[in-house]
This record gives C-alpha cells, structure tokens and sequence, in this order.
C-alpha cells in the first residue's frame, strides 16, 4: 500500500489546522502512520482511497472531517480552445484518454515533488503499475495546441526526460531506465502511443516517459495533463489531480477531445454522481438509529453533498476524485466513519446457536492425549520443505503426487510436505545440544496428490532407541485409538533393513515404524540412535 | 540433641573413631564390617553433620628410575668419560670407546656443566671437576621411594634429575578422618547399631518388620533432579483456547483444504484478477489446475465484469475463468468460510476456522511464509456493522483484553472494513486482525441472501505477545528445551 509523505507546513496551511490535531484523528479517517519525521510525517492510506495520495486530498479530508469545512468543494471548470484527436491505430494500443488544463499554478519544490509522489502513487495504486493509467504532466508554455494522440513508428524520434540526445522509441524501450522497465506493456505492438503538438513536437510516449521540452520546473505555471490507460480509472485519476492543483490555486480548464468516428468528449468531468440512500439501508448496515438529517451532516463532513429528501431519505452526490464508491455499502461506511465505529454500541448477535467442534479436531484432540500420555511432546513445523530434506535426506525416492510451489523464495521452501516424519529430523538436528533422550510427536497435515491428509508422525532419540520401544508405542497408541492393526515388514529405505515394519490396518498400508536408517540420521547431522513412527489418521 | 540420622555405617564408624580418635577409611574397614568405599562414604556423611573431619593428604616420593639406578652404579655419562680419558680426546675414538649414543649425552652435560670444551671434534677436559650436587644426590636415592625431606636434596637438583629421567616422581594421597568433640559427645551418649529403613520393601510388609525400625529421613532441602512433564505445544494450547471460545459463543468448527483454487481464494471474495495480491511475488502459485463450481461462474463473472444486477459497478475488464481455475496453497481460511456459506445458504450460520495460511514472505523474526489464521463468520438475518463490533469485543474480552477499540480498515472483499486494536501495557495499541461485513459483491453471487459478518485474526502475532517470543519462528522450529521449560498453566 502506499506510504505518503505530507510535509507539515503545507498539511497546516491546507487543513486549517494543527498537525497534533490532525496526527490525533487522522488514523481515525482509514489510515496508519507509519513514522513522524521533524518536518512531515509518513502515513499509509488504504488501496481504494487514491484521493489521499497528496497532501492536498489529505487536507481536503480532514478539513471535512475535523469539521473545518463540510460539504463538497466547488471545482469551477472553463473552456480553453485546445482540442486532441485521436488517430485509428491507438484505438487498439491504449484507447482511453483524459485531459485538463490547469492555469495558474504557483510551484515550490515541495509542491512539485507532492504532484510527482500523487502521479507515482496512482500509477500504482489506480495504474496497476501504469498498466491500466499513465499520467504525462507538461509545462504548456512551450507547446503548440492541438495536440494528437496517435500509433506512431518506433522510429520516431524525441529527447526523452534524463537524456540529452534525441532517441527513436524502439531505443527508449531498450535503453531507457524506463523504457525497460515499462516495455512490457507495450509487447506485441508494432506502433506505439505518441502525444504531438501541432508542431510535430514530441509531448510524451505514454505510458514509457515524457518528452524534456515540456518538463515542469518552479517557473511553471500553466499544465496540461493527459491520462492514458484502457479503462475508466483514467477519467478517475485525471480528477484526482485536477482536484488536487485547483486545491492550490490552479484552474482548471476543459480539453475537447476527437475521437476518428467524429464523436467528441470533454474532459475532466467532475460532475458528480448522483445517489439516494434510504435510512433502512443505513440502519440494516450500521445497526444505528440515525435521522436523514444526521445521515446527511455525517456524508457532508466526508465531503459528499447531502441533503435530507425526506424522513427516510438522503439524496447525496459523490465527489468526482472518488475511485472507491461502487456500492451504497461503500456511502454507509463513510456514514460510519464519521460517526465513529468506537461510538457504535457493539451488540453481540441474539440469535442462540450450538457449537460444534470439527471431527478431525476431536481426533487430533485424542491423539495428543494419547502421544502426550506416551511420554511425548508436541511439536508444529513448517509444512513447506525441500525435495533435499524430504525425499534425499530420507533416501527415499522422489514420488509423483508430492505439490512443488512455482516460485519458491528459497531453496529450502519447495514444496508442501507429503510426510512428517523430515520436519521431526530436522527439529531434532536443531535440540541436539539439549539433554537426551527426547521424545516428540505432531498431528498435522500432509498435502497428498492436492488433498489435506492428518498424518501422525513421532520419533524418540537417546543412545539405546532401538525398535522394540516405537514398536511398543504403536502398538499403545493403536489399542488407545481402538484400531485393530498388523505389523509387516517394510522396505521404506529411511529405516534400517530387517528394523523396520510397515502398519496395517484391514490389510492396508496406513504408516511405516522402525529404526532409522544410520545414513539418515547422519543426512540430518544427528549424532544419536533415532526411532519413529508415520500414520495416516484418514485411513 | 537433633536427631542426626545417623545410617548404620555412620554409626559403626563413629564408635571406632571414638576408639582411635584419628584413622584412615582402610583402618576402619580393617576393623569394622564395612568396606573401604562405604567408610569412605560414611565419613563424609560423618563430617557434614559435624561429627568428624577429613583430612587429605598428597605426599611426593621419589626412587631412581632404572637409567637412575644404572648411573648411580656407574657414575653419569659425563662422569664416565672423564673418568676413560687423560687429555684432548677426539669424539670419535670417544665413541669407539662408548656408544654414539652416550657420547652425544655425555658431551651435551661436559659442556653445559663446564666440565669440558669441545673444539674442532676435540675433547678437551677442564681442571675442576669435582662431585656436583646431582652426583651426591644420586647416591642417596635408591629403589624404594623416599620423601624430599627425608633425603635433605635440594628441589631444584630433584627436579632436574627428574627432567633427566633419572629420577621418578609418585604421589601418593592419603586421607585420614578424625571424630570432633561433637562427635565424640554422641559417641558417648550411646549408639545403638540397628539399620534404618531406606527403602520400603513388600518384604517388609509381609514380615512386620518396619514396626521395630525407624525409616531414614530424606534431606529435603536438597533440589531435585529435574525431570520433565511430555505436554501440548503451547501454541496449540492458545489455539485449543481460542477454539474453546468460539464453540461457547455457539459456533461450528469449519476445515478445509489447504490447496484452494484462484476462485474461492480470491475470484469469489470479489478480489480482481488483476489485484496485486494475487501476483507471483505475494502469492504460492501451483502449476496445478481445479474444476470451478459450475453454478457460480456465471455470476461471479458477471459480478466482476458489470456488477452482477445488484446496483454495483463491478470491477470492468474481462474475467477469465482459466485465471480462476489456476490453484494457490490459501492466502487466507476465508477460502474456507466463504465456500461453507456457499454450500450453507440458509441463515443462521455461525463458524469459525483455525488454520495454517501461507504468503510468500521471505522469513524472517517477524515473517513466516505459513502462519495460523483465526477466522469467522455470522451470517443471519438482520446482522449488522454493530453485530459485528459485538461479535470481536465478546472474544477478545474472553481472550482477556479489556480494552478494545475499532478503526477503519480496508479489505477488498468487506464494506465497511475495520481493524480491532488492544490495549497491552508497554506497548499501546496494537493491530491485531481484520474484519468487516461481506460486501453484496461477494455474497450476491454465491446465492447468500443474508448480512456476512466476518474477521481474521493473526493468530501467530497473538501467540507471540502471549508466550513472550521475540521471533516468529520460535513457534515453528520448536526449541525443545523452551518446550520443557514452558509451564502448562502459563496462558
């Protein structure tokens, strides 16, 4: 999730308040601070709140909900003459596009850096990592109106930010810092997204990089913003940053944009969406008596417009940079929020019900009596292990229906365990400076061809383990669970030749006992006879 | 007096030392029925209760070794070739006369002892060379060994002898025991020499016996060996606790497989395919494939693609039934709860799960790639936000956290979403899961028609705060000496 980093003088004098005040309610809204810095402070905001990516959307917030300023903010909107067209091949590249011009911005660094930290934020949190929405901020001073967003040759050529010479767009995409990073999102394509000037003069190759003749700088005052992607969180994202300059001071100015069909849009559009909530919906969610006026003043300090329709009804309007209203249960958690889920009652459900323990839980209950009795301590390992420790270590061959993860992180974490018994070993190999003998067991699972298998292992090591003693706990452990069992010889290779025997139960093999074997014990650094037991508690 | 306890072998020695006041453990065993080992023992019992003291005693001997006993016969090497030349001799008509062997002895001590210079393979004998100290003592030593003092030798001449072998060195130890006037007081009060009972036989029993004796007392000041009690893993007692508390509240245990398609995993708690959590770097992807529960498909697709026809606008884009058939070991047991609530529409349901869950988190003290979740869910009619908060605050008041408060979160799958905090000393609030109500999004298209409540719970993060562990790990790769050590009635 994101971390934003909100410098204090700005978060003051865009809040209206002070930063104790804010720090104190601020997690209240959604939010963890994760560090307090001397001149800003770090906060990690949830996914579906992009609005907050600034400290501008964060004022905004907390304005409306430290009860500063309620009710949405007025976000005036007017014409410029500057058009975009849209050619046929990008229609099948990255076909959505949203643009703005924003006048009169008076940047400091911090304020530069904020906007560049928002745009980093939604890539990633809106984009997907670009993927779905880029955003290209341009200083206009220096460009030429209309402007064109079209599929151009990779050999067009332009001088990229970070760069001084002029590189075609097939080299960005190989040599560019972000052009490798990003290339995949352009695989499979043979013309690639270009925004131009009526000049010709290369704006920005979203979602790669911007061209350097229109980087933004302190002198900077007037922007166009073009948002590209594949899906409507462009026109989303476009708001939230027009939202956020206008909360400085910008204007915003409408960008017509054409379409190869002759159809036409203008944007941004921060008309809002329009919803009525009923108080039973409200009531049904939050388990709270509340009046449509409250409802409505609780929607304002989230700086929705709300106003009471009638007794049973709020007719609300959501604000234009919310990305996160996909359902009236996402209007009633506002509402609540606001109220504070702290001056909710907490009402334990009346309806009476039994409880029920789960089968398997009983019979791991059981087995735990049964080992603990027996002199033996339970032990929980890991269940994810390695094709080393699980099958070589054993000197067992590698089987058929064992689960290998995709990309394991290291190369002890493989794959899930289909046995118990190497985990044992290994925990054994971790107490060898404990005092002997030692006796552990665990009941847990095994994940056998896809399926969960209870399996019960156990194992013993002191100087004289030999295999009457586990033969003798099997044979207790198998009169406590009440089933009738034979012993077999074995041939499982862990265990030592004419040592080991295989477990019966209605003439199936449910488990393994005997003595392991010498090369085992050594496989696993034990320096100590060792003895144990596998079953299968399904069987 | 105290009643000393006295064994019958302490009793036995004691009224010989009355006798003699001072003697070794063998003059006892000479004179008493015990043997050496048992007067030995009986002494020191003697002298821990303040009856006797014991003394031991190392003395050195010396005796000639047979290199010693063959040159004091002969004069030492140096001596005896002196003795065989009259001037300037060359070594080697020195070693005609000698063995090579002695020779090369015999001209290391000339040199150092002054008694000759050797030039250009000459001999050439000194003036002075009188007996010296080590000669004189020589002749004193014999076979038998004798002490320093009796021979009136000088150390360091003992000692150089000694590095020339010719002198060997024995130690003897010597322990002598002598009764104290307390003991001599008890001695005198009169012993009477019967044996206590130290351990109770069916003999015994039988013959009546024990009723004339009197049983030896235990020193029970003395800490005893430790031994230690085979137990349940503590982690799975907090677990067992937990569960205890759900099944109070009324709630049925739920288990499920730990290998979950894409679908329950994340596709039907409305998660999108192309959310980050479900990437490679987050998720343990299985190469392996599911059959996805034909009646859902459609409107959970439909869910994602459009918002189903609940008022919602869904996530867009296009689902993919085969990213969904992809399996995944669980990232959650909600996994598990929400296909209970799909094969148990009818309300009430009430069910909890505590099982293993597995991230690909690289460990470390704070991360493990699997962990215990506790999760939960109601699903009634009526069930709200307030229900919910109820719910958490019922059992972690049972879990015995008396304060508890509630912040907002964020859960893909629930709305409104919140993260419970307790109050522990020393450490403020801390996070201890999530929780919410299932959105529509997720229970609209599995046919569940009533309110969701449900909440996960970091189960190993509890643990931890509970058994007072500073890394994660301990839990899994269990110390056995932390086990033993672990008091069953600590949680």
């Amino acid at each position: 999730m994101p971390i934003i980093t909100l410098d204090y003088e700005d978060l003051e004098k865009l809040t209206g308040t002070d930063r104790d005040s804010i720090i104190d309610r601020v997690p209240m809204i959604g939010a963890d601070i994760e560090r307090l810095e001397e001149n800003s402070i770090d906060i990690e905001f949830f996914p579906d709140r992009p609005d907050l990516y600034s400290v501008e959307g964060v004022s905004r917030a907390m304005r409306g909900f430290m009860d500063i300023e309620t009710g949405p903010v007025k976000y005036d909107i007017n014409d410029s003459d500057v058009e975009i067209s849209l050619d046929d091949d990008i229609k099948n590249i990255r076909p959505v596009l949203g643009c703005a011009i924003v006048r009169g911005v008076k940047f400091t660094e911090s304020s530069i850096k904020s906007l560049m930290d928002l745009q980093e934020s939604l890539h990633w949190g809106l984009g997907r990592n670009r993927k779905k929405v880029s955003i290209g901020v341009h200083d206009l001073s220096g460009i030429k109106p209309p402007f064109k967003y079209i599929g151009a040759d990779p050999s067009v050529e332009f001088v990229p930010l970070d760069f001084t010479e002029p590189m075609n767009l097939a080299e960005i995409l190989e040599k560019h810092p972000k052009g490798t990073r990003f290339a995949h999102l352009l695989e499979g394509y043979s013309k690639y997204p270009l925004i131009l000037d009526a000049n010709d003069q290369v704006l920005s190759f979203p979602p790669i990089i911007n061209g350097t003749l229109t980087m933004v700088d302190k002198n900077t005052t007037d922007l166009f913003i073009d948002v590209t992607g594949l899906s409507g969180e462009v026109y989303t994202a476009l708001n939230i940053v027009v939202a956020a300059l206008a909360d400085r001071g910008g204007r915003i100015e409408s960008v017509k944009i054409n379409y190869p069909g002759g159809e036409s849009k203008i944007t941004p559009d921060l008309s809002p969406e329009k919803r009525i909530i009923s108080m039973d919906e409200v009531k049904s969610l939050v388990g709270m008596d509340l009046t449509s006026e409250e409802v409505a003043g609780h929607l304002r300090k989230m700086r929705y417009a709300a106003s009471p329709a009638d007794t049973n009804a709020v007719e609300i309007e959501i604000p234009p940079y919310r990305a996160d209203i996909l359902h009236n249960y996402d209007i009633i958690e506002d509402i609540a929020i606001s109220v504070g889920f702290d001056n909710i009652e907490a009402i334990f459900p009346s309806t009476s019900t039994t409880g029920e323990a789960h089968p398997l839980s009983l019979m791991q209950d059981n087995i735990r009596e049964i080992m603990i009795g027996l002199g033996y301590s339970e032990v929980m390992p890991f269940t994810l292990t390695s094709e080393k420790v699980h099958f070589d270590n054993m000197r067992r061959p590698h089987t058929e229906d064992v689960t290998p993860v995709m990309h394991p992180i290291s190369e002890d974490q493989t794959m899930i365990r289909t046995t118990l018994l190497p985990n044992q070993l290994e925990i054994l190999s971790l107490n060898q400076h404990h005092e002997l003998p030692q006796r552990i067991f665990e009941v847990g699972e095994a994940i056998v061809d896809c399926t969960n298998k209870l399996h019960l292992a156990a194992t013993s090591i002191h100087a004289l383990a030999n295999f009457e003693e586990i033969r003798e706990i099997v044979d207790s452990m198998m009169m406590e669970r009440n089933v009738p069992y034979s012993a077999k010889a074995s041939e499982d290779p862990a265990f030592i030749e004419g040592r080991r025997a295989d477990i019966l139960v209605n003439g199936i093999k449910v488990g393994v006992m005997g003595e392991i074997h010498p090369q085992v014990i050594l496989n696993f650094g034990l320096g100590q006879p060792v003895v144990g037991f596998e079953i299968n508690l399904d069987e | 007096m105290e009643d000393l306890n006295l064994t019958l072998n302490e009793k036995e020695a004691l009224l010989f030392l009355e006798q003699k006041g001072t003697a070794s453990p063998a003059d006892i065993a000479d004179e008493t029925s015990l043997k050496i080992e048992n007067a030995t023992q009986a002494s020191f019992l003697l002298e821990e209760k303040g009856l006797a003291e014991v003394k031991d005693e190392v003395s050195e001997k010396y005796h000639l070794s047979s290199e010693g006993t063959e040159y004091a016969e002969k004069g030492l090497p140096e001596r005896q070739v002196l003795n065989g030349i009259d001037g300037p001799t060359s070594i080697k008509d020195l070693q005609e006369m000698l063995s090579p062997g002695m020779v090369g002895i015999a001209t290391g001590w000339l040199k150092r002892k002054g008694w000759a210079s050797i030039e250009k393979g000459n001999i050439i004998p000194a003036a002075d060379v009188s007996e010296t100290a080590d000669e004189i003592a020589l002749a004193k030593l014999g076979e038998t060994a004798v002490s320093l003092e009796e021979t009136g030798i000088d150390q360091k001449v003992m000692k150089d002898l000694i590095k020339r072998k010719l002198v060997e060195k024995e130690e003897t130890k010597s322990r002598t025991i002598t009764i104290t006037a307390d003991g001599q007081k008890i001695a005198a009060s009169g012993l009477e020499l019967t044996e206590d009972i130290t351990q109770l036989t069916s003999r015994m029993l039988k013959s009546g016996e024990w009723k004339n004796k009197t049983f030896r007392s235990y020193n029970i000041d003395k800490p005893p060996k430790k031994v230690f009690a085979a137990k349940v893993h503590p982690y799975q007692r907090l677990i067992d606790q937990m569960r205890q508390i759900f099944l109070e509240m009324g709630f049925t245990e739920i288990k499920g497989d730990i290998i979950q398609s894409s679908f329950w995993n994340f596709d039907a708690l409305f998660q999108p395919q192309d959310h980050p959590a479900r990437e490679m770097q987050d998720t343990f992807h299985l190469e392996s494939r599911s059959q996805l529960p034909g009646e859902y498909v459609e409107t959970v697709c439909s869910m994602h693609e459009k918002g189903g026809d609940i008022e919602s606008r869904g996530w867009g884009g296009k689902w993919d039934s085969d990213v969904a058939k992809r399996n995944v070991l669980r990232t959650h047991t909600t996994s598990v709860s929400i296909k209970h609530l799909a094969d148990n529409p009818e309300p009430p349901v009430k069910a909890f799960c505590i099982d293993r869950a597995y991230r690909r988190e690289t460990i470390d003290p704070t991360h493990t790639p699997e962990f215990e979740q506790l999760e939960g869910v109601v699903m009634d009619r009526n069930m709200s936000f307030a229900n919910l908060l109820g719910c958490l605050k019922e059992f972690y008041h049972r879990m015995g956290f008396e304060n508890v408060r509630f912040r907002p979160g964020y859960f893909p799958y629930t709305e409104p979403s919140v993260e419970p905090e307790v109050y522990i000393e020393e450490l403020g609030w801390v996070e201890l899961g999530g929780a919410g109500i299932f959105r529509k999004e997720v229970t609209e298209p599995l046919g569940i028609k009533e309110p969701v409540l449900a909440w996960g719970l970091g189960v190993s993060r509890l643990a931890m705060l509970r058994l007072g562990l500073k890394d994660l790990r301990e839990l899994y790769q269990s110390d056995i000496e932390w086990l033993r050590r672990s008091p069953v009635c600590k949680l």
